[in-house]
């Protein structure tokens, strides 16, 4: 077996790790970096994020609004001090990037310019056309370049942690291109490998999001927390999935039914306005505006056709040549893919799984609980998320917390010694072992694909955007089967090089891992908030927001072979009281009163 | 739905090193309908009939540039390329060209990444500023000049497409030269000079004899193309301009 | 990547388009010829005058005017590729453009100079 001894190993090539990487190298340019990616790093799925990365930026911003946006956003499931952190450092980031070449659209004098976005009180958001994800994620894995105490692991794909003395130690990462083991030791181990979105169906997510990293964490006693607050983006691509940008919104477009009526005003986040304002109609949060799609289908007000239920997204009002101004991916995409023009006709769009907000605890640095294991960005629960992400958010939180994440195992490794790398050996070989032995299995009569379909339809029926406990249960039932199921798996390819299928194995191994704490964790939170949405209990009381009861993280921890272990734990509050969760005008009344009674 | 449903032959070009001599096709009868992608078509194959299949594929979007292969001979994004459009025919799918093959569809970029990273891309500030004098100033002109080459999604099919690359593997390429004119051209770059020496070698733009290929193959209309002739006006002015300048042209 | 060119109509036309130019450069040798033979003096220079009249000559500078339009035609077509972009009025002009602009200066020269010639000529 191959061994690579590094001081920092940071697993995955995305925003979050490479930021972390990019922070190491600067802190300390002696450590040497290895930055270990089942893809090439810009191929990571930042690269698909549109919208835009939220700092404050204008005058009449500030970070106390941000901070309010951010934690009533999360209907107060967020850890206040932590998000304080992320408001201060947010601006600071994008700055940074901008200095390390990002290309954000410009205002005519030449400044940044900022569009509005769902939940976001002033317009915030910083953007690339709408391909911010893909510049941010170019940008960094370019700059990433000049240092060179970052060493690449391109496909390598990571397979275990290996850890002594409670602290983590390394990786063992397999070559996909010949299928070799490589040791890679490390002080330090930073997981930035994304969300767990595929383990759904209909999903705006690239085939890698497999929920690598979180699973590797949960097995190795880390609690995957606040699971079950999925994120459905409101308007995706029907089957496919595919995403058209909130971006879409915040430069004016309508949502309307089969009647082209403009329906969210009756869903709390009217009254109608013509232009877009913020925190009303289509300026709501991505909670309010997937779930009033589901009303309005209760209703028979959707419109029903081959690709099943679906709402119109007009953006023809806004004229071609702004459209290919501030949204020509979305413009190109309508083209290819549903061939329309968004200019002449308006897009059929629908729900669909797009951000998991829980994931691997983590402190306000994305330190785990495990010694010397970080995690970044969506894989991670840093806590700024709570129950509902706003939009825009998730791509300035890669930056802050892949910097402090990275700064912080710097000091951290300061004072660890190496471990034993006979031991550390002994262990990888052993991984090494059990992987080639669910390659080599024969008898097997379980495809794969069958598994993962089966896994995605169950999830989708239990964990939708509203949710009872019969489904719910039904699922949890479903993965286990599917636990049993995939002992039974077969695995066509025995080769070692470029073998895509045994690798697809052990991501569906992580995915029913993340799976099933995700199923568990939602039929264990009885109540509704924010993404977490359910229409059952006693008199319905599921259906409200218990903050006596659940105004608290939920911790899933690993079990072998059995059903999640699931506590709770205490949400930090330091400024902001939970309230209700109001937006349009309601909301605007609400921030008046507050500001008010500060008086 | 069965009686109605549309069969298309897809072709594929296997080949794994661990068995096989030379690459060699097999044919497989896919089920389709209208909205399926060739990416769609591969992933079908793997998931039913042989999950041997090899390829490389992730946003389905057309934007981590995961997916570029050879259809029926030119270079595309399965993910983007529809089979309704290749439907009565047979469709063949090979690994992008120019490219040594690693196993099926999957090429080796090894090569494209090596030339990524020696054409210097990141920016070399022409006035370093601190976070606390906040961002560059960038007028809409000086904007205009390279956000069309930010474009670029690192697919190769460039490389597929331009018959110099084949001819020479050294040639840096379309995609490369790219992005380093898009430093080149951005106002906050000052590492023109230091570019220019790669650009202006054996290696350099002067390989690209303007066949343009590249740029019409291009999904993300970056026009690589025109990025590498523009350089060749560059590096001559430069090879002129020593004559006249002590210092010689970029230096 | 023996046989490369044939396996895509681009490369074919790519081909064509660079085989074309022998005949600039054979047309180019023509006119050489005429300044050679006129340094010889006016006998060699009628002689070759006379030539320029004889059917075979006739029928290749058909083929060299055809050629010529050919290349000329599809250089300028290459030139949004090979030409840095130009700004007007800060925004790019269009590909189209630039080529037909190529085009038209190209035909507005062409016209120039035969009228030209056909003046000294009258």
């Amino acid at each position: 077996m191959e061994i690579y001894k590094a001081d920092v190993v940071i697993v995955g090539g995305g925003g979050g790790g490479l930021r972390a990487a990019i922070a190491v190298a600067e802190a300390d340019p002696s450590l040497k970096i290895a930055l270990v990616s089942k893809v090439y790093p810009m191929r990571s799925h930042t690269v698909a994020a549109e919208g835009g990365a939220a700092g404050v930026k204008k005058p009449t911003d500030s970070f106390d609004y941000h901070f309010h946006d951010t934690v009533g956003g999360g209907d107060w499931l967020v850890e206040q001090d932590v998000v304080e952190y992320f408001v201060q450092n947010a601006p600071k980031e994008l700055i940074q990037l901008e200095h390390w070449g990002c290309p954000w659209s410009r205002t005519q004098d030449g400044h940044v310019n900022v569009r509005a976005f769902g939940g976001m009180k002033i317009e915030r958001t910083w953007f690339a056309a709408d391909k911010t994800g893909f510049h941010i994620l170019h940008t960094l894995f370019q700059t990433s370049i000049k240092y060179p105490s970052i060493e690449r692991f391109d496909e390598y794909f990571c397979v275990d942690l290996v850890e002594e003395d409670g602290r983590v130690q390394g990786v063992v990462a397999v070559e996909m291109a010949t299928g070799e083991f490589t040791l890679i030791e490390g002080k330090s181990v930073i997981i930035a490998t994304g969300g767990a979105g595929r383990v759904f169906r209909e999903s705006t997510l690239g085939g890698i999001v497999t929920g690598d990293g979180m699973a590797l964490a949960y097995r190795h006693g880390v609690a995957l927390r606040d699971l079950e607050f999925v994120q459905y983006h409101p308007t995706c691509m029907p089957v496919t999935g595919l995403l058209f940008s909130e971006a879409c919104r915040g430069e004016g477009g309508y949502l309307v039914n089969k009647d082209g009526y403009r329906y969210l005003q009756d869903y709390g986040l009217g009254p109608l306005q013509d232009k877009p304002k913020n925190k009303y109609m289509e300026l709501g949060p991505r909670d309010r505006v997937s779930q009033a799609f589901w009303y309005e289908q209760q209703k028979g007000r959707t419109i029903e056709g081959p690709l099943g239920s679906v709402v119109h997204l007009d953006l023809r009002h806004l004229g071609e040549a702004y459209l290919h101004e501030r949204l020509p991916l979305i413009y190109e995409m309508a083209q290819t893919f549903m061939g329309l023009d968004p200019a002449k006709d308006p897009i059929p769009v629908r729900p669909g799984v797009h951000y998991t907000m829980g994931g691997i605890q983590t402190n306000g640095k994305g330190a785990t609980s495990l010694a010397g294991l970080y995690a970044v960005g969506e894989c991670a629960s840093v806590g700024i998320h709570g129950a509902n992400r706003l939009g825009s958010n998730s791509l300035t939180e890669l930056l802050v917390f892949g910097r402090a994440a990275g700064e912080d195992a710097v000091n951290y490794i300061r004072n660890v010694t190496p471990g034993n790398s006979a031991n550390l050996l002994k262990q990888a070989q052993e991984v090494e072992a059990r992987m080639c032995a669910l390659k080599n299995k024969t008898g097997g009569t379980e495809r794969i694909s069958t598994i993962r379909k089966e896994m995605a339809q169950a999830m989708e029926e239990g964990c939708g955007i509203f949710r009872v406990e019969e489904t719910m249960q039904k699922t949890c039932d479903k993965i286990a089967e599917l636990r049993e199921r995939f002992k039974n798996i077969t695995i066509d390819d025995k080769g070692s090089v470029w073998n895509t299928d045994w690798l697809s194995a052990i991501e569906l191994d992580y995915q029913l891992d993340v799976a099933q704490a995700m199923a568990h964790s939602a039929v264990n939170r009885k109540e509704s908030r924010g993404a977490h949405q359910r229409l059952d209990g006693p008199n319905g009381a599921y259906k409200e927001r218990d903050d006596v009861n659940f105004l608290k993280h939920s911790d899933a921890f690993y079990v072998p072979g059995c059903a999640p272990k699931i506590t709770y734990g205490d949400v930090k509050i330091t400024k902001s009281p939970p309230a209700a969760r109001v937006y349009g005008a309601a909301g605007e009344q609400a921030d008046q009163e507050r500001k008010a009674s500060n008086v | 739905m069965s009686d109605t449903q549309k069969i298309i032959e897809i072709e594929v070009l296997r080949y794994n090193p661990e068995s096989d001599q030379e690459p060699h096709s097999q044919v497989y009868k896919v089920p389709f309908t209208d909205d399926m992608s060739v990416l769609q078509g591969a992933q079908y194959i793997k998931d039913n009939f042989d999950g041997s299949l090899t390829y490389r594929w992730s946003c389905r979007m057309a934007i981590c540039g995961s997916c570029g292969m050879m259809i029926n001979g030119v270079p595309k994004l399965s993910c983007e390329t529809f089979l309704r459009d290749y439907y009565p025919n047979r469709i063949r799918i090979e690994a992008m060209a120019h490219f040594p093959i690693e196993k099926d569809l999957v090429v080796d970029l090894s090569g494209f990444m090596e030339k990524l990273e020696a054409i210097q891309p990141y920016i070399i500030p022409k006035e370093p500023r601190t976070l606390e004098q906040g961002e560059y100033i960038q007028t809409p002109s000086q904007f205009a000049e390279f956000i069309q080459y930010t474009s670029c999604i690192n697919c190769t099919l460039c490389y597929a497409a331009c018959p110099q690359v084949g001819l020479n593997p050294d040639f840096i390429g379309p995609a490369a030269i790219a992005l380093a004119h898009r430093y080149n051209m951005d106002s906050r770059d000052g590492g023109q000079a230091q570019r220019m020496e790669l650009l202006a070698s054996e290696d350099g733009v002067y390989n690209c004899s303007a066949v343009g290929y590249c740029s019409e193959v291009c999904p993300k209309h970056v026009d690589p193309g025109n990025a590498v002739n523009v350089n060749k006006i560059h590096a001559a002015k430069d090879y002129f301009l020593r004559f006249l300048s002590p210092k010689g042209g970029s230096k | 990547m023996d046989g490369w060119w044939k396996k895509n109509p681009h490369f074919v036309e790519y081909m064509i388009h660079e085989g074309t130019a022998v005949f600039v450069a054979a047309y180019a040798l023509t006119l050489l010829c005429g300044l050679v033979r006129l340094g010889q003096g006016e006998a060699a220079w009628n002689a070759w005058l006379e030539a320029l009249k004889s059917p075979f000559s006739l029928v290749a500078h058909v083929v060299f005017l055809a050629a010529i339009a050919y290349h000329a035609f599809t250089w300028f077509k290459l030139f949004p590729l090979t030409m840095p972009p130009m700004v007007v009025n800060g925004k790019k002009v269009a590909p189209e453009v630039m080529v037909n602009t190529g085009l038209a200066a190209a035909v507005a020269a062409a016209l120039a100079l035969l009228g030209f010639v056909w003046r000294i000529a009258a």
